[in-house]
């Protein structure tokens, strides 16, 4: 066929470039065949394009599916242990470093660092809330109502002894008192202090 | 490197050195069935052995690192 080729609207446009001829044009010798310019290979590629199966092109990026049922997917791992595995879930309260966030379907892209905190899962309707404290980890939610949480360690809040948290609470904050500024020692004084504390909210314990 | 902000970076720890006392910590205040079976997740040894030609040697259990 002649004149334009079809431009599948699938494809993106390549940008025009004007034709180049790299070839020096001598003013004597016989002057060659012209070389292929940059545009001819263009239209040659795209007429081979859609010739090609055209419904295939057109998804350019691959991204799982929504769950139908407008609920969320959630696969919540440890490293010992996995919790949820593609389960559909309401939402996710996740306890991000930078602000608690709840996650729900068609959530926007977001990969969160987390702080110790309560995570809460909720299964909507009938089903209860799953509650979990988690010493921090990684939470990402993905296009397609997927969200990944990985956690080194995640424990329900029955399994939490107040005293301890308490006593360990007030040692911590000692440590951390005593310990030379700036120290990895003091590093991790404060960090049981921050853990401590926060594990002392989850409880109801109110802690100094 | 950008200047880091948070009190761990500035103290010489690393991110998994940093989650890894905070969950050690968590470990720390579960009440007793869920405590011991989560300390044992962090716990962990370490053995040697000698190879003398090709063959290996008894293993023992490194009690602890010396320079």
């Amino acid at each position: 066929r002649g004149g334009q080729p079809d431009e599948p609207s699938t494809f993106p446009s390549p940008p025009t470039t004007p034709s180049l001829s790299l070839r020096c044009r001598s003013p004597s010798a016989n002057r060659p065949p012209a070389a292929p310019t940059t545009t001819m290979m263009i239209s040659h590629l795209r007429r081979a394009a859609s010739r090609a199966a055209p419904s295939v092109a057109r998804r350019r990026l691959s991204t799982p599916a929504a769950p139908a049922s407008g609920l969320m997917k959630l696969n919540f791992n440890l490293p010992q242990e996995t919790l949820y595995d593609g389960a559909e879930v309401n939402s996710v309260i996740v306890p991000g470093a930078m602000g608690e966030y709840e996650v729900t379907a068609d959530h926007v892209p977001i990969v969160a660092e987390l702080k110790a905190g309560m995570l809460t899962v909720k299964h909507g309707g009938d089903g209860e809330d799953e509650k979990y404290f988690v010493p921090g980890g990684f939470s990402l939610t993905h296009v397609g109502s997927t969200t990944d949480i990985v956690c080194p360690e995640a424990v329900k809040l029955d399994d939490l002894d107040p005293a301890a948290v308490s006593a360990n609470y007030e040692a911590a904050k000692s440590k951390a008192s005593s310990a030379e500024a700036g120290s990895h020692a003091a590093a991790e004084a404060m960090i049981e202090v921050e853990v401590n504390k926060a594990m002392g909210g989850a409880l109801g314990l109110s802690l100094a | 490197m950008t200047t880091p902000t948070t009190f761990w970076r500035l103290a010489g720890v690393s991110y998994v050195q940093y989650v890894n006392k905070a969950s050690s910590t968590l470990r720390m205040a579960l009440r007793e069935p869920a405590k011991s079976k989560a300390v044992a997740q962090e716990t962990f040894a370490y053995n040697r052995s000698q190879w003398t030609e090709g063959a290996q040697g008894p293993k023992t259990m490194v009690g602890k690192f010396s320079k």
